[in-house]
């Protein structure tokens, strides 16, 4: 078989075991079968990505008819800095037993089907990109972030923080800053780094709401809520609709973020405060989802969906042109005299975004 | 010996956390001040250079570090990220940060 030189030459290493083989012999077969298994099923996505195609070329099928399916893998730092680390549970498995490594697992199922069902989103990338996660990074890591190629979770100290895969809306935001680089690609600094961050909150809250099919109403509109101890006086990282009172805590500070353009702080710490003036933008959002009532992820998901997605956008866009572009998008959705794109309107001028 | 960490950045901007923490190995046990200018040395810290390689695109919530050391009338700065931790660094910058809060200076 000759194959075009777009996808190379089809390796019989790479063709010849079917992936429900793998996956078999990952979950039920011998120790030292089940390793190698684990280890091919790993394998880097482009080698995959390829097999795929090779099968479907040789049975003529288009790639685009390629059926839309999750491809986790979750990996174990075993404690150390060293990424991606060791395979622990691939696609299909069962529970490991493992807290860190199921919440994972579930939490990229549950942001991959968030973006399939709801925006008819393959993957991050929209072209089925394989979603990996390492756990059990470093030793007592407060944090959780995006390498730019998967997500990385710490096991948190015990102390002030718990481990950091056991907020869903965490996990749906580190991979939206996934779908942020690969659509808008807001710069990390200042206001556009705000709104990146914010963007990941948006979405990361909406998956939460989605699993829960909680109506805006409903909704604690918290990110990172059950990743403080009891020790810690505050219930999440962020509270999106009322930022600045998330914690006032003697050990962590007080909440810092501002919920209006009037209290906008300019700081060189944080790449130019991204994390604490998204709480501007991120208001507005709840805003216009409590507005326009209902599932969140139906309207006002959509609106800034689109808005992520629109080509007008520039890396350095600001809160200005992003609201702007809300405002337009939301009458191009739902009708230039529509309750959807009044709601937007005012979401932005009560927070001081002035866009008409 | 006198050793400076400064964290940013992360999942969340926590003031609390944000805020310095200063080790001086003249006021800590001499076992911890020995374990302390060992991992100085296993760095190579005053021969690093003085910022690592900037985050890749699309990367987020990375922590960002710094550690300055002022020993013997030499003073020096590293900055590094999540992202391009040498473990010889990262463990330095974690014993300074243990023995800083056990020392009251965190």
């Amino acid at each position: 078989m000759s194959l075009p030189t777009r996808f190379g030459r089809c390796h019989p290493i790479h063709c010849i075991l079917p992936p429900y083989l793998l996956q078999n012999l990952a979950r039920n077969g011998p120790p030292d079968l089940r390793n190698i298994a684990l280890e091919v099923l790993a394998l880097d996505s482009t080698i995959r990505s390829n097999r795929i195609i090779c099968s479907m070329m040789e049975t003529g099928a288009h790639p685009a008819l390629a059926a839309v399916a999750k491809h986790r893998t979750v990996y174990t730092a075993n404690n150390s800095t060293t990424l991606p680390g060791q395979v622990v549970r691939v696609e299909g498995q069962a529970s490991s037993g493992d807290a860190a490594v199921d919440e994972a697992y579930d939490g990229l199922g549950a942001t991959f089907d968030f973006y399939f069902d709801i925006y008819q989103r393959n993957s991050i990338d929209d072209e089925g990109l394989y979603l990996d996660a390492t756990v059990h990074y470093g030793q007592r890591y407060d944090n959780a972030f995006w390498n730019g190629q998967q997500m990385v979770f710490g096991d948190g100290d015990g102390e002030l923080f718990q481990r950091f895969t056991i907020s869903l809306d965490v996990i749906g935001h580190e991979l939206t800053h996934g779908v942020t680089d690969s659509e808008a690609a807001l710069v990390y600094s200042g206001q556009s780094g705000a709104l990146n961050e914010s963007i990941s909150d948006v979405f990361g809250s909406l998956v939460k709401q989605y699993q829960l099919k909680q109506t805006a109403e409903q909704a604690d509109w918290l990110i990172g809520a059950g990743l403080f101890t009891d020790r810690v006086q505050g219930v999440a990282l962020r509270s999106m609709k009322a930022p600045g009172t998330a914690y006032d805590d003697p050990l962590l500070g007080k909440d810092p973020q501002p919920a209006k353009m009037g209290d906008f702080v300019e700081t060189s710490e944080d790449n130019g405060g991204v994390h604490i003036n998204s709480g501007i933008p991120n208001r507005a959002f709840y805003l216009a989802a409590t507005k326009i009532a209902g599932y969140a992820w139906e309207k006002a998901g959509r609106i800034w969906y689109e808005t992520l997605r629109d080509t007008s956008l520039t890396q350095t866009t600001n809160f200005s042109r992003f609201a702007a572009r809300t405002v337009i998008n939301a009458g191009h959705l739902y009708g230039t005299s529509s309750a959807e794109r009044q709601a937007v309107i005012e979401a932005w001028n009560e927070v001081e975004v002035r866009v008409v | 010996m006198r050793i400076e960490v400064r964290t940013e950045g992360g999942l969340a901007y926590f003031p609390g956390l944000s805020k310095p923490v200063i080790v001086d190995s003249a006021q800590l046990a001499p076992a911890d001040a020995a374990e302390l200018e060992r991992r100085v040395e296993d760095a190579h810290f005053f021969t690093l250079q003085a910022k690592y390689s900037e985050p890749p695109r699309g990367a987020a919530d990375y922590r960002r570090y710094t550690i300055t050391i002022e020993d013997a009338g030499r003073r020096h700065s590293v900055q590094y990220t999540d992202l391009d931790a040498a473990p010889e660094l990262d463990s330095l910058r974690r014993l300074a940060t243990e023995l800083a809060h056990k020392q009251g200076g965190g």
